[in-house]
């Protein structure tokens, strides 16, 4: 066939959405592996300081994982700031009142507010890079050192510990990861009905695994900072 | 006969494309329960008729639920609170003596504003004739049983090709989307045989002009189908998207 | 009878064979001349959108016309039950002589043999077209189309797709038709009125057209104008049809010296859901299928006011079943419509109003169960409940009669050309295939045989042997006719008398039900004819348009409709009048037999009564069609 070109199909809505949805469920699966390292905190310093050593010394890996990761995330945010955009153009006169008409409807607050949670979580996203990959201890620094055996490698354990120690960092933190589980209860199921594959078979199920996924996510992140605030541990 | 309900409505009134539109108030004192939701507005426009003032100018045609010319947001819902029910099968007696209720035309870039509550959707016309069809001339058809079609398939088929291109789906979707409409085109010729030639052609065409009529994305919010008076499915959306990416591979 | 007046050009030849003869005889256009001729349809229902598509597939210009915003929303899209098609899929001896003999007994003996022979054979191809265009029709499990039965025939013939079967078909038409404007050969004009016909030369050439947006009078030229605009039930005010039908476009092709053959002819459905007060604004029919199940009855006692389920069995009257005791509930239409009216005229309608009979689906429900019952009528059980608020599981549904299709309509010959030149009528706008009623399921299949599979042919015959001169726009007979039309539309809006055009729509709508109804007699339509007049006269005295002429309003489209519905109300009561015997649809008091049945007079109205205008304030002058039956025997109909 193809009376089209790809760059037609490019901008199209349908592949905008795919975009999203394949990005989207790439950046799930990472903040799904991301919180089950931050458990490791729990286990002690020296479980999760080796585990983040680890972690970036997987090379070449790590940098392929990263620009990959990169590439996920701004192909996400764009994609997500031009439909949220071109949306607004596509109804230029609002209602006085639109109300949603229940069920069957898929409309939530989660629904409705993707864009905003997904600028706040952008936002925390640097801070956070800020705060931690590059923060302290990313150039060798004494203070901030543990040991591996004989050798010497940064102590990531020290600057959570001392981050979360702060109220506004804390709940922060929480309330962000809180938008994380909003994002993540529309965004998973979503996804998947963007990539086509809705069937009413499954798509129950994956309605389902979305809110589960959603909560245990948000919660999952939440153990490291509750237990460092509250001296849990 | 017992005595109807006392309304209160705020109806948009708008007169013409390029003017300024505002909703107005008026008040109706003695409303059946009877009535359809068109037909207290009959009413409405006859008292205004009565008294000088020019009528509220709606569309509507076979008024039983299934030429889809009948629109109206109400209260904020496309065609009104009841389920899989057009505007023009609504009727009065869900509504309480006193109630407020505001009604605005369909609003959407692509359904343009005519007058008060009449928009133009012919957007959707464009998109039926960028693929919404078999293409085959009159007179050369195989006898009608010459290729089997499923039952199931028939049906899932059927399901889809019940829209009656009323366009409240784009008028409730947060994001003002055709997703829906063109999805369940799409879903119907997918089904059948008969479909088959030119799916991919008719998936890739369709969409694109979905996309320049300026209507939104879908972000699966769902509402079109919980306003759909033909409850017609979101899954019709995925299989669109599935159509949509297999043509543009091919 | 004046042959040269009324040439039907039915072709020679045994009826089997008719239509092939005359395809064999007929002008064909070369590709290259169907280029250069411009064909205008106005409508876009079954029979204007297939018309307008299979044209310009053979390659003419096609302007289409539709009073909607769209093609899709045309009134054939709200036929529920199904389409005919003598294709014998169920082995149960159906053939096209069958259909064809079962449409001229159901018509009452006063259709055209020929022409009915030819929608028979034609119907199998309209099933073949519509599944090749992917219309979803019911299928078996093993994957072969599915059949229903209907009233009033022997076998299962009946294609459909759920309940949503015109529908279906309307958009397999419309899909057609959009592709040819896809392909550049249709230009579509929505939202646009035909008000007038142009003719120059005596030759139909072109049409004028409101834009109902802008209020502009526009100009059309033509080489061929197709008139697909539906049937004018709405003269009634109340009745099935939608509420922009009407019949100003084939009135005014009357007026334009086009024949209006009976007009009196129209069809009640027994099956609707009654009138619940003065605001109603139009009627629900349901399918009647739903006689199979359901019993009708009224109390026995006229004035009973308790509850239905309050009336004990013995105290209710099963009036179909106690009056034909063979076919019980499933009797013809205009049967059940008529004992319906008699019943509630002696007082003992139900309901608020008085003017309604139950339909009770007790003992169905006692019988089969809840569930059966939901499987068969859920979605109409449903729309009642929508409607009215009463649940029918529990409640008898109300029902009584409402207006529902014309079988009258423009005169055509045997090509569908009406006695204009190059002025064609398709549909339930023409009077040709119906008779006197009209059977269940065959509206569609009228609609898609003349668009599809007559029309494509026949115009050749005209276009071909025509020599048409350029026309234009500028022609003196578009600016009077736009002149004419202007000075009525300045009249409309300048009276601001005291009446809307609701009020006297209402007002002729029932003194059309009461003297042009169900059931008619002499005085009634004396009657009629005195007060419709005085009425035509109080409205272009005392009516009240709000509004202007530059812009969308309803109401002055409503009230040109309303006019020509003044009118032409006034020739259905004086075609009724002059048909002096009760057939099908139309039911004179006068004739009837002694059980009160329907008593035709064959010897002296065997014919289609055509009226021809003589101008304003004159009475038509009627001409008459006889009509030879050679292959079906004429009989009285009896359901007892």
């Amino acid at each position: 066939m193809a009376s089209h070109s790809f760059k037609t199909a490019f901008r199209s809505t349908i592949f905008k959405k795919f975009s999203m949805a394949l990005t989207g469920l790439f950046l799930v699966f990472f903040v799904l592996i991301h919180m089950s390292g931050n458990l490791l905190f729990i286990v002690g310093p020296q479980a999760f300081n080796e585990y983040a050593h680890a972690l970036v010394n997987l090379k070449p890996f790590i940098y392929i994982i990263e620009a990959v990761l990169l590439i996920a995330f701004i192909v996400h945010i764009w994609n997500g700031l031009t439909i949220s955009t071109g949306n607004k153009k596509a109804r230029p006169n609002a209602y006085a009142q639109l109300k949603s008409a229940g069920a069957p409807s898929k409309k939530t607050i989660s629904s409705t507010t993707m864009i905003v949670t997904g600028m706040i979580l952008f936002a925390f996203l640097i801070i956070h890079l800020i705060s931690f990959k590059f923060g302290p201890g990313f150039n060798p620094d004494p203070s901030y050192t543990a040991m591996m055996g004989e050798e010497p490698i940064r102590d990531l354990y020290k600057l959570v510990k001392e981050k979360f120690a702060s109220p506004l960092y804390a709940f922060g933190y929480i309330f962000t990861m809180l938008l994380l589980g909003y994002h993540l209860r529309h965004g998973f199921w979503s996804a998947f009905q963007s990539l086509g594959t809705n069937h009413p078979k499954y798509s129950g199920l994956i309605y389902t695994t979305g809110i589960v996924l959603a909560v245990v996510i948000a919660f999952g992140f939440l153990v490291v900072p509750v237990s460092v605030y509250f001296k849990l541990v | 006969m017992a005595k109807g309900i006392k309304l209160h409505l705020k109806v948009w009134r708008q007169a013409g494309p390029n003017e300024k539109g505002s909703l107005q108030a008026y008040t109706l004192n003695d409303v059946s329960e009877h009535m359809s939701f068109l037909e207290m507005l009959d009413v409405l426009n006859e008292q205004i008729i009565q008294e000088g003032g020019e009528p509220v100018e709606f569309d509507n045609d076979c008024r039983e639920g299934i030429c889809g010319m009948c629109s109206l947001v109400i209260n904020g819902i496309a065609h009104g609170p009841q389920k899989r029910t057009a505007t023009c099968q609504l009727h009065m007696r869900h509504y309480k003596d006193g109630d407020t209720i505001t009604v605005e035309p369909f609003r959407a870039k692509g359904f343009p504003v005519i007058r008060d509550l009449v928009v133009d959707r012919s957007s959707f016309d464009r998109i039926i004739a960028a693929g919404g069809y078999v293409s085959m001339n009159a007179g050369n058809a195989p006898d009608g049983n010459a290729i089997p079609i499923s039952k199931e398939k028939a049906d899932l088929s059927m399901d889809a090709a019940s829209c009656i291109g009323c366009g409240a789906c784009v008028a409730a979707c947060p994001n003002a989307s055709a997703a829906l409409f063109v999805g369940a085109k799409i879903s119907q010729y997918s089904f059948l045989p008969q479909g088959e030639p030119e799916r991919d052609r008719r998936a890739v065409r369709m969409v694109e002009q979905m996309d320049e009529e300026g209507f939104g994305n879908c972000s699966n919010h769902g509402e079109c189908e919980a306003v759909c008076p033909k409850g017609i499915s979101i899954t019709n959306i995925a299989r669109m998207r599935r159509e949509y990416l297999k043509g543009v591979i091919s | 009878m004046n042959k040269k007046i009324l040439d039907s050009k039915i072709p020679d030849g045994p009826i089997e064979r008719k239509w092939d003869i005359h395809k064999n005889n007929i002008k064909v256009v070369s590709p290259a001349n169907k280029r250069k001729f411009n064909v205008l349809v106005v409508g876009t229902g079954l029979a204007g959108a297939s018309a307008a598509a299979s044209l310009a597939e053979l390659g003419y210009h096609v302007k289409t016309f539709c009073i909607q915003d769209s093609p899709r929303r045309a009134h054939s899209i709200a036929a529920q039950g199904g389409i005919n098609a003598a294709k014998n899929y169920q082995n149960d001896n159906d053939s096209v002589f069958r259909l064809f003999y079962d449409t001229v007994k159901g018509g009452d003996f006063r259709a055209r043999e020929a022409n009915v022979y030819r929608l028979a054979q034609l119907s199998t191809n309209i099933i073949d077209q519509c599944v090749a265009q992917g219309v979803p029709f019911a299928r078996e499990y093993g994957g072969l189309l599915s059949n229903r039965s209907f009233g009033g025939v022997l076998v299962s013939r009946t294609f459909y797709a759920r309940g949503q079967t015109g529908q279906q078909l309307l958009l397999g038409a419309y899909g057609s038709l959009m592709r040819q404007v896809d392909l550049g050969n249709v230009e579509l004009l929505a939202r646009r009125e035909m008000l007038d016909l142009i003719t120059i030369d005596g030759k139909a050439r072109g049409i004028l057209v409101r834009n109902l947006i802008s209020g502009e009078i526009e100009r059309y030229e033509g080489d061929a104008v197709l008139l697909c605009t539906g049937g004018y039930g709405n003269v009634y005010y109340l009745s099935t049809n939608a509420k922009n039908s009407n019949a100003t476009a084939a009135w005014r092709c009357y007026k334009k010296g086009a024949y209006f053959a009976n007009p009196c002819f129209t069809q009640i459905h027994p099956t609707c859901i009654p009138v619940s007060g003065d605001y109603q604004s139009k009627l629900t029919l349901m399918s009647e299928s739903l006689r199979n199940d359901g019993r009708v009855w009224v109390p026995k006692e006229p004035g009973d006011k308790r509850s239905a389920r309050d009336i004990p069995e013995s105290e209710r009257d099963y009036y179909l079943e106690r009056k034909y005791p063979s076919f019980g509930n499933l009797v013809p239409r205009d049967v059940a419509s008529r004992n319906a009216k008699y019943a509630c005229d002696e007082g003992k309608g139900v309901g608020e109003t008085k003017l309604a009979v139950y339909l009770d689906f007790a003992d169905a429900i006692k019988r089969l169960g809840e569930n059966t019952i939901r499987d068969r009528y859920g979605n109409l059980f449903e729309m009642y409940e929508r409607i009215t608020g009463e649940n029918p599981y529990q409640t008898p549904m109300r029902i009584y009669p409402a207006v529902h299709y014309t079988m009258g309509g423009l005169w055509v010959d045997y090509n569908l050309m009406s006695n204009i030149p190059g002025l064609f009528v398709l549909g339930e706008a023409n009077f040709s295939d119906h008779g006197a009623n009209r059977l269940g399921a065959s509206a569609l299949m009228q609609g898609l045989a003349d668009g599809y599979f007559i029309i494509p042919y026949t115009i050749g015959e005209y276009l071909g042997n025509e020599t048409l001169d350029a026309v234009s726009t500028d022609d003196a007979a578009f600016k009077e006719s736009e002149d004419k039309i202007k000075d009525d539309t300045k009249k409309l809006l300048s009276m601001k008398g005291k009446r809307s055009v609701t009020e006297f729509h209402r007002e002729l709508g029932l003194t059309m039900w009461d003297k042009v109804g169900m059931s008619r007699s002499e005085d009634g339509l004396k009657e009629a004819l005195k007060k419709i007049p005085d009425l035509k006269e109080e409205f272009w005295k005392n009516v009240n348009v709000p509004g202007s002429g530059e812009t969308l309003n309803k109401n002055l489209e409503f009230a040109g409709r309303m006019a020509d519905f003044l009118e032409l109300g006034e020739l259905m009561a004086l075609d009724a009048l002059d048909r002096k015997e009760s057939c099908g649809g139309h039911f004179r008091e006068e004739y009837q037999t002694p059980e009160g049945e329907a008593l035709r007079d064959d010897k002296n109205f065997a014919y289609s009564a055509v009226w021809e205008y003589q101008g304003e304030g004159k009475k038509p002058k009627l001409h008459k069609e006889n009509l030879e039956f050679e292959h079906v025997k004429l009989t009285q109909r009896s359901y007892k």
